[in-house]
Parts: structure tokens; C-alpha cells; sequence
């Protein structure tokens, strides 16, 4: 009676896989080819591979990868340009505001109190750790900001601060008042059929041309400002689609109930446009954390443009896979992170809905 | 008389100094702006550019042209470490520099007319040469473009370096056979693979690539024929001449030095005894070097004990003690078959 044990794994299988002899022979030769493939990148990243700087002579005759220049470099493409001695800052800033996203993510701090109180937080840390002049450290000024601590806060600044700045959008787009709706509407079409390159251009080196030195600001307050303005009118699009999918008579039904105005918002359409939203919105999300990645054109020495310095140096210019595939990891693990938060929401709200 | 001299022109920077600031003894206003800030902002890169614009294992800047900045800080405000590397991409240099971002743009960019008319831009002396050249195979046994003859080239398609290789080879009546590849890549894997004889590229990028990317470097030379060459050159911006002045004087005074064997390590020692009235007026013992130009005295001696003279910059950048081993060829001084010189200091 050991049969129908099995039965729930190798049955599906044989069904799925080994139905008839062209399917046989595809699972097969697919099969070989995974395998294969995974070998090849088993045998390249970890059996063949040359790990610590000391070692890096063997670099040369090595089958598989050069893992000695992550070992040296690892620190330049982490915090880029800021000054070695002081990198336990860049690092505690970083957990600052990877601290700071994921605690927003938790339920517990969704009301409007605490995450504003933890946004200010989070942020007012990673600044002071990072300029250091604040709290009586050595200054470092913001052009000197790299590596993944810069793109960190570059990502997660435009998102919190592109939000809110997205429902408003949203909700002017909505206004009974054609100035407004019409204004806005105009606002998000002529930001969004410029190239987000051309907006951070134009944020990072024409402005300054244009403008008093006394109203420029710092260029990485300007890109955040830019981003921000562009993700949120991205955003605001998204935000728009939810609140269409909001049945109308919902509105008269609450206006009916004699809730005013703002408590319809809040308590009738909000948390649907959100939970209609939230797949345009994660995708949003993601998106932003790789475009992030354009601000090397305007000089902004983030973690692809500190990957990029960490091997244009003549004795780790022949290890440039390595460099990538690690900046492809780092990618990896946040975006994938944040797809996993988002199903989870997803699930989260599923429950409430039904 | 020399106490004279001095004399007089003490009462001469005075009088300057009374009178209105436009006529101050060629202050320059940019330089005035520096040492206000108490820094000076130098372009850098988006990453980084071989032997040009790097960063160290401890995240510092290295290169031939921070270097140069380092040089240029140091005569200006006395220390080479107050020197700020703004990091730029190549389009945003020429805007970074109009809108004050950076000071001055040493960031292997070449002298066109376009620059310096349109732009709106002024250029210092060139600090260095770069252009086309050829690499071969080291079994070849030969080391100029002539002993080509019958052989192929490969180059990348549709770029001017495959017109000025082609120009280059009939002029100098060599038979040859030219294949073109649309990238980079393509074309090195080719060279590599023998599908060709030789193959042309940047000086510069085929150094490079000859030092890091290949596993046998001494199999391959870089052939002696200069097929083209660009002036690089420092950029600033128009309308401050007295800072192009400071600008070339301090890369004059770094030529001169190794013209003079000043380095580094035997600056102090040379300037304890000057050799000759030259190396005096470069030191600073004779003076004339600081006041011309609105900086110290010692500008030109600080700098060299900072940096070292062209030589050393180049020889730890770019020549036999960085990892690319580029010749000087061009880049040497007049007096050794380049095209480097300085002006007269007198």
C-alpha cells in the first residue's frame, strides 16, 4: 500500500512531463539544458572561483570567477566617494533607511501619525549620519553621497515624497473645478511625454544656469525634487485607474448617508483605490528602483556608477562580470523583496475584501 | 639692484592694492572665488576612465588628470587635498563649468574649435596628445605600420579612426586588407582570435587594453606610427584670462621641473641650490613666479613636493609604474621627441 504515498508527486509528474515520447524526449532535452546551464554558472561562480584579494594573482589562470575584486572593492560600490574611515556613517545610514521602508510596510504603522513621525525620523537619521555636521561629526557634503547608500535614499526618497504627491494629483485630476482638473491634466501629460533623462537634466544642470545660486539648493535635493515630480505623475495615473474602478453609487450612497465629503474619501474610496491600485503600484515601485540607476548621467555616483569606477582601474579591468553580477544580486534581492511585499499585500487585502 | 627691484615691486603690488580691485596685479577672479571657498572644484567621472579618472581600493581619486587637479589645487591653495572631484558624465561637463559647478574641466577632453568658439570656452596648453594607433601581434616581429604590407587591419566600422587608418596606409604606400566590425568587443575577440594582423584604436584604450585585457601583454605591440593625435587639453571658461594664465604656468612649471630634474624627492634640495637661473625663477628663490599671477612664491615648489613633476604624473598614471605601461611617444617633452614644451620662463 506504498503506492498511492507516491502517487501525489509522481503522478502529476508523469502526467505533466512523460505523457507521451515527444513529450518524454522535450522534458529530457530541457532538462539537460537546465542542468547544463546550471552548471556552468555553479562551476564559474563557486567551484572555479578565486575569492580573496590576497589570492588575486590566481585570478589570472582561474576558471571561474574573480571574486577577489568584490573583496577589495566591495566598499566602493557600497558607499562610492565617501571617505573610507568614515563608512560605519554611510553604513548605519543605509540600515536607517532600509529600517525605515520596512517598518512602513508593517501594518502597525499605517496610520497617518505614525508614518509621518517615522518617515522624519528615518530620514532626519540618515541625513545627520550622512552630512555629519548636525550632530557635531565631520562634514561630508552630498557630492561625496554614493554607492548603494545614495541609491537607497535617491529610491526611497522620490517614492515617499512621489506618493502623496501622486493622490494629489490624482484627486485634482478628479476636482468639479475645470481649471484645476484641466491644469493638472495638462501638468501630467507634459511631464510625462518628456524622457525622465531630459527631466534630470534639466534639474541637475540647467537649473543651475537659470537660477540664482540663492534658489538652486543642493543638485540632490533638485534630482529628488525632478524624480519625484515624475514618478508622481506616473503615480497619479495609476491612482486615477483605482478610483475609476470605484462603482459611482458608492459616492451617492455615502453622500445619502449624510458622510461628508472627506469622510467619503477616506472611508469609502481610498481603501479601494488602493487595493485596485496596488499591482500598478508595486510595479511603480520597482521600476523606480532600477531607473534610479540614470543618475550616473548627471554625475550622481550611485551603486552602477561605483560598480563601474570599481573596475576601471587597470589591475581589476578584466573582472567586470563579477562587478555586474554582484550589482545584479543587489538589484535582485531588493526588487525581489519588494514583489514579495506586494503579494503579500495583495493576500492581505483579498482577506479584507471578501 | 635686485633689492632695488624688489622694492619696487612691493610699492607696485601696493599701489595695486589701493587702487580699484579690476586692476589689482592680475588676481584672477575665479582664483579669488577658490580661495574665498577654500577649495577648488575639479570635474571627475560617472565611474571611471582608465589612467585618467579612477578610484582607489580606499575610494580615493587617482589619475592623470586628478592629478593634475591635485597639481593645480596645491598652487592655488597650498594643499593638495583641498581639491573638491565633482563627479561628471561627459554631456555634463561643458554645462557643469558655465553654471560654476566646477572651476576648471581637466577630463581628457580635446581642444575643437567648436569648444572654444560656441561653447564659450577657453582652453590651456595641451598636456597631452592622443590618437590613432595600431597594435599587432608581437610574432610579427615588426614595430611600424610599413612592415604591414599584405597584412590586415581590423578597425570598428563607421568611426573616423577606419578613414584615418585607411588615409594613413595608402599615403605611406601600404598594401593591406581592412575588415570592419560594428563593436568593440567583436572587433578585440577578432584581433585576438589571428582573424587580423593588427588592429587600430585610441593610443590610450589600446594601452589599456593590452595591459588588462589580454594574458600575455608582452606578445602584442603598440606600433610607433601616430596616426592622428588630439591636444587635450584643461577647459575653462571664457572671459578670465588671468586664470588660463594659472592654469598654464602650473602646467608650464610642471614641464619645466622635469625639464630641470626637479622631482618630488629633490625639490627642497634644488631649491637650497639652484643649478641655474631658470630652476631659481620656477622655485620661487627668485621671485616673480607667485606675484605675476596673484599666488605665492612658492606655488610652483609646493606643487612639485605635492605631485612630483609631468613625468612622475604620468609615469605613475599611465606610463611604466601604472598597469599600462603606455610609452610616453608624443607626450614627452621637446627635448626627448615629443611635443610637450613649456614657455619661457623669464
Amino acid at each position: 500500500m506504498s503506492a498511492p504515498k507516491s502517487d501525489w508527486l509522481l503522478k502529476p509528474l508523469k502526467q505533466r512531463l512523460f505523457r507521451s515520447p515527444s513529450d518524454t524526449l522535450l522534458t529530457l532535452l530541457l532538462g539537460a539544458l537546465l542542468l547544463y546551464g546550471l552548471f556552468v554558472t555553479l562551476n564559474w561562480a563557486i567551484f572555479g572561483a578565486v575569492w580573496s584579494t590576497e589570492d588575486v594573482a590566481a585570478c589570472r589562470e582561474a576558471k571561474g570567477a574573480c571574486w577577489s575584486v568584490i573583496d577589495a572593492r566591495h566598499r566602493l560600490i557600497l558607499f562610492g566617494l565617501y571617505p573610507y574611515e568614515l563608512h560605519w556613517r554611510s553604513t548605519l545610514a543605509c540600515a536607517a533607511i532600509i529600517a525605515t521602508v520596512v517598518f512602513s510596510c508593517l501594518p502597525f504603522f499605517w496610520t497617518a501619525k505614525r508614518l509621518t513621525s517615522l518617515w522624519i525620523l528615518g530620514f532626519g537619521t540618515y541625513y545627520a549620519l550622512m552630512e555629519g555636521s548636525l550632530i557635531g561629526l565631520q562634514q561630508v557634503t552630498t557630492d561625496q553621497w554614493g554607492g548603494l547608500s545614495l541609491t537607497l535614499f535617491l529610491f526611497s526618497s522620490v517614492v515617499l515624497i512621489g506618493m502623496p504627491m501622486g493622490l494629489g494629483l490624482a484627486l485634482a485630476r478628479r476636482s468639479k473645478l475645470p481649471v484645476i482638473s484641466r491644469g493638472v491634466s495638462v501638468l501630467i501629460d507634459f511631464i510625462r511625454s518628456l524622457p525622465l533623462l531630459t527631466t534630470l537634466f534639466t534639474a541637475a544642470v540647467v537649473v543651475p544656469i537659470l537660477l540664482p545660486s540663492w534658489l538652486q539648493g543642493d543638485k540632490i535635493w533638485r534630482v529628488i525634487l525632478a524624480f519625484s515630480l515624475f514618478f508622481a505623475c506616473y503615480q497619479a495615473e495609476v491612482f486615477r485607474g483605482g478610483f475609476q474602478a470605484v462603482p459611482k453609487g458608492q459616492m451617492e450612497a455615502g453622500r445619502a448617508l449624510g458622510l461628508r465629503p472627506w469622510q467619503i474619501l477616506s472611508l469609502v474610496l481610498l481603501p479601494q483605490v488602493f487595493r485596485h491600485a496596488l499591482p500598478g503600484t508595486i510595479n511603480m515601485v520597482v521600476m523606480t528602483f532600477k531607473e534610479t540607476a540614470i543618475v550616473i548621467i548627471i554625475g550622481l555616483f550611485d551603486v552602477l556608477a561605483s560598480a563601474n569606477a570599481a573596475f576601471g582601474t587597470g589591475e581589476w579591468a578584466p573582472y567586470y562580470m563579477e562587478v555586474y553580477a554582484f550589482v545584479g544580486l543587489i538589484y535582485w534581492t531588493f526588487i525581489f523583496s519588494l514583489g514579495q511585499y506586494g503579494a503579500y499585500l495583495e493576500r492581505r487585502m483579498a482577506v479584507v475584501s471578501h | 639692484m635686485k633689492q632695488h627691484l624688489k622694492k619696487m615691486a612691493g610699492l607696485a603690488v601696493l599701489a595695486c592694492m589701493v587702487a580699484t580691485p579690476q586692476s589689482a596685479a592680475a588676481k584672477s577672479a575665479t582664483v579669488q572665488k577658490i580661495e574665498d571657498r577654500g577649495t577648488m572644484l575639479c570635474s571627475g567621472h560617472n565611474g571611471s576612465y582608465f589612467g585618467f579618472v579612477e578610484v582607489n581600493d580606499k575610494n580615493e581619486w587617482k589619475g592623470l588628470d586628478i592629478d593634475l587637479c591635485r597639481a593645480l589645487t596645491t598652487a592655488i591653495l597650498g594643499d593638495p587635498d583641498k581639491a573638491q572631484i565633482v563627479p561628471l558624465s561627459w554631456a555634463q561637463r561643458f554645462p557643469a563649468l558655465q553654471s560654476g559647478d566646477v572651476d576648471v574641466i581637466i577630463k581628457a577632453t580635446g581642444w575643437t574649435m567648436g569648444r572654444d568658439t560656441e561653447l564659450g570656452l577657453q582652453f590651456s596648453l595641451p598636456y597631452f596628445f592622443g590618437g590613432t594607433q595600431l597594435m599587432a601581434h608581437g610574432e610579427l616581429g615588426i614595430s611600424d605600420a610599413k612592415d604591414l604590407e599584405g597584412g590586415t587591419v581590423c578597425v570598428e566600422a563607421g568611426t573616423t579612426i577606419e578613414r584615418i587608418v585607411a588615409d594613413y596606409l595608402k599615403t605611406i604606400n601600404v598594401q593591406h586588407e581592412m575588415v570592419s566590425y560594428e563593436k568593440a568587443a567583436e572587433l578585440r575577440s577578432a584581433y585576438l582570435a589571428n582573424r587580423c594582423d593588427a588592429f587600430a584604436g585610441w593610443g590610450p584604450n589600446l594601452a589599456v587594453l593590452r595591459a588588462t585585457e589580454i594574458e600575455n601583454p608582452e606578445s602584442h605591440k603598440i606600433l610607433n606610427d601616430q596616426l592622428s593625435s588630439e591636444p587635450i587639453a584643461a577647459a575653462m571658461r571664457q572671459g578670465d584670462e588671468d586664470f588660463v594664465d594659472v592654469v598654464n604656468w602650473m602646467l608650464a612649471a610642471l614641464l619645466l621641473a622635469e625639464e630641470h630634474g626637479v622631482t618630488k624627492a629633490n625639490v627642497e634640495e634644488v631649491a637650497a641650490t639652484p643649478p641655474n637661473p631658470t630652476v631659481a625663477r620656477l622655485l620661487g628663490v627668485t621671485p616673480g613666479i607667485g606675484e605675476r599671477l596673484g599666488l605665492r612664491e612658492t606655488w610652483a615648489r609646493e606643487m612639485i613636493a605635492a605631485t612630483g613633476n609631468f613625468a612622475e604624473i604620468y609615469d605613475r598614471n599611465l606610463g611604466k609604474d601604472s598597469p599600462y605601461k603606455l610609452d610616453r611617444g608624443l607626450n614627452n617633452l621637446w627635448s626627448h621627441g615629443g611635443v610637450l614644451y613649456a614657455p619661457i620662463l623669464d
